[in-house]
């Protein structure tokens, strides 16, 4: 019996070692799928001189990484109730967007080299807000580091040739345990310019899921909390009700 | 009949606030406005000006396929720009703004890739950015020129398609036009010892139609449109009865639209452009193109949108005209903004014409208090020859402080 257990064991070691950085990634991918995902989410944007706004909004996602399609729509505060993103992920390229803004009755898509910008105030730019998808990465482990005492494979992502990205590279702590990701380093060149930590992990419909979100915007010393709340899995929804159209008729 | 269609949408509006809908939303705001003018006009001796307006809009979602939205509109000034009867006001033809507006009025019917928009609603075509050739169906308050905002129209839009491609149907069935200045106030630019009355308006009978196709493509977006209607700016007829006296009358002139747009995205930087030929078969009435080449760019806490305006006239016919989207052309349009936090922000807007005899420029600050107050300051600068289009109202710069409470 125990030589059997040993023998498992020398069997296992090897694949263990040969798990790449890529499988952890899909590995991670492939455990948060689900068919469409509902949350409404609270933001709190802290300045660098401490002043805190508060925004609010609903986030809807049809399809799981790398073909999904989100609509984010901001409830609170009053000034920008209405404003609407959508976000249509692909596969081989970078994702489209377009905004929404009730006030003055247009949509606008949200060109490429904008995406760097800040989403409305957040710290969140219009990048971070687009799926990664695997095949547009290259991925590398750099090591093991732990994240709160929990133990974290530490990986490198570099974009690959085609994908536009503000980044040059990233960096992501996934857990060993459950393959949640709990924290992004990106950096420019070899500065650290954005820091995303992931935390307060609930089992949400059989999904790990993190219900608090850190966004640091290292340059303007400002932060974004974004708290996760309502958080439902595999509710129906319809794919005509992603499109521009559609973004055009949000209440 | 008309009354009876108001009630009606309001009715079904409370009905659903009351708990059937699948979902209710409002918003709506009340703002406060101060504009002063540091020097008097030939016809317009006011340098001061409040106004206030109060907005309301509800929707409701019936169920997955219908929706509603309604909104009304109560304005009140200090310079007799806003009616002071007390009606209110659906298809927006009267030469002042109404002191009670229904805003929009409006049923939703979306099913698969079919959506349906019937009632008092906005339409906005186009992609550029300061001024839209092809957006005929989004007439504007003119009354102060520079500071335009636009009316709703009564309209059936048909819209179907998915992602890539869509087309566009309007049926608009009653005209509402656009509102110029006011004869007795700065922005009409009457000289001085010229009396004039302004007669009834002859409002166009019949339909205005509009089609447009619209393409989302992994580059570059782009779309053609097409417009039969009436133009929503008017020409005048003079009448002087008298020595010293003219009366004037203002008809809508036949228009046909043939339009085209696209977004381009280049290599750090985006390309917007705009075109539109304008036929039409009132006498009186110009045949000419208008288009608009511009460039935009986000970076950091950064935009920039910059371009030119441009006109052809192909056919010379009209004497006496309004036509405020014509007098931006043959000019440099630009619009930049920097964001300095979270609440607060500056913005410039600027048009300089070709020639050098008019320039408008607008900087803006404004600043948001907790969840509900923002306050805006602006300065707009005028300046130029009196026979431009815009130097015109160059003694109309203004500056105007504004403070809403948003819920």
């Amino acid at each position: 019996m125990n030589r059997q257990v040993v023998c498992l064991a020398l069997a296992i070691l090897p694949l263990a070692a040969a798990e790449d950085a890529r499988q952890i990634v899909e590995e991670s991918q492939r455990r948060g799928r689900a068919d469409s995902q509902r949350y409404e989410g609270s933001l709190e944007v802290v300045s660098a001189n401490n002043k805190v706004s508060k925004k609010r909004w609903e986030s809807d996602r049809l399809g799981a990484y790398g073909n999904s399609k989100a609509i984010i729509r901001f409830t609170e505060p009053a000034e920008v109730k209405g404003v609407a993103l959508l976000v249509v992920n692909h596969p081989d390229r970078s994702s489209d967007q377009w905004m929404w803004t009730p006030a003055i009755g247009r949509d606008r898509r949200i060109a490429q080299q904008d995406r760097s910008t800040r989403f409305f105030g957040t710290d969140f730019s219009f990048e971070d807000l687009e799926e990664r998808d695997v095949n547009q990465f290259d991925y590398s482990l750099q090591g093991e580091e732990p994240i709160d005492s929990a133990a974290c494979w530490r990986i490198e992502s570099k974009p690959r040739q085609g994908k536009s990205s503000q980044y040059t590279s990233s960096r992501v702590w996934i857990r060993k345990d459950n393959y949640v990701p709990v924290q992004y380093e990106n950096y420019v060149k070899d500065k650290l310019v954005r820091r995303l930590v992931e935390k307060d992990i609930q089992n949400v419909q059989g999904i790990w899921t993190a219900r608090l979100l850190e966004m640091t915007d290292l340059g303007r010393k400002s932060r974004t909390i974004l708290k996760l709340e309502n958080v439902r899995y595999n509710v129906p929804m319809k794919d005509d009700d992603f499109t521009v159209q559609a973004l055009r008729r949000q209440m | 009949m008309k009354r009876r269609f108001l009630g009606a949408g309001f009715w079904l509006l409370g009905l659903a606030a009351a708990g059937w809908g699948q979902s209710f939303t409002q918003r709506g705001f009340l703002e406060t406005d101060f504009i002063g003018y540091p020097q008097t006009a030939p016809n317009d001796s006011g340098q001061a000006i409040g106004e206030a307006l109060f907005r309301y809009e509800a929707f409701d979602k019936l169920n997955a396929d219908w929706q509603f939205a309604g909104g009304i509109d109560a304005r009140a000034d200090t310079h007799e720009q806003t009616d002071r009867a007390w009606e209110l006001s659906w298809d927006d033809r009267q030469t002042r703004r109404p002191s009670f507006e229904v805003r929009q009025l409006n049923a939703t019917y979306a099913k698969k890739k079919l959506t349906l928009v019937l009632g008092k609603q906005f339409i906005r075509w186009g992609k550029a950015d300061i001024l839209n050739p092809t957006d005929r169906f989004a007439p504007q308050d003119y009354l102060s020129v520079v500071d335009s905002d636009f009316l709703a129209v009564t309209a059936v839009r048909a819209t179907y398609g998915g992602q890539s491609n869509t087309i566009d149907l309007v049926w608009e069935p009653l005209f509402t036009p656009s509102r110029i200045p006011l004869l007795d106030q700065r922005w009409s630019n009457v000289p001085p010892g010229i009396a004039l009355t302004q007669l009834p308006s002859s409002y166009p009978g019949g339909s205005q139609i509009g089609a447009r196709w619209n393409h989302i493509g992994k580059v570059a977006e782009y779309s053609l449109s097409f417009y039969d209607g009436h133009n929503t700016l008017p020409l005048f007829n003079f009448q002087e009865p008298q020595a010293s006296t003219v009366d004037i009358a203002r008809y809508y002139p036949q228009m046909r639209m043939y339009g085209a747009d696209a977004a381009i995205p280049l290599h750090g930087i985006t390309l917007k452009t705009e075109a539109a030929y304008f036929t039409s078969t009132t006498r009186t009435e110009d045949e000419y193109a208008l288009y608009v080449v511009q460039l935009e760019r986000q970076a950091g806490e950064w935009f920039f949108i910059g371009g030119y305006a441009g006109q052809v006239v192909t056919e010379h016919r009209s004497l006496f005209d309004f036509a405020p989207d014509r007098g931006l052309t043959s000019a440099f349009l630009g619009r930049a903004g920097y964001t300095i936090d979270t609440n607060r922000g500056v913005a410039l807007e600027t048009a300089v014409r070709q020639n050098g005899k008019g320039e408008w420029a607008k900087l803006e600050y404004s600043e948001a208090f907790g969840a509900h107050w923002r306050a805006t300051a602006a300065f707009t600068l005028i300046r130029g020859d009196e026979s431009d289009f815009l130097g015109q109202y160059r003694r109309n710069s203004h500056a105007m402080l504004a403070l809403r409470y948003s819920f």
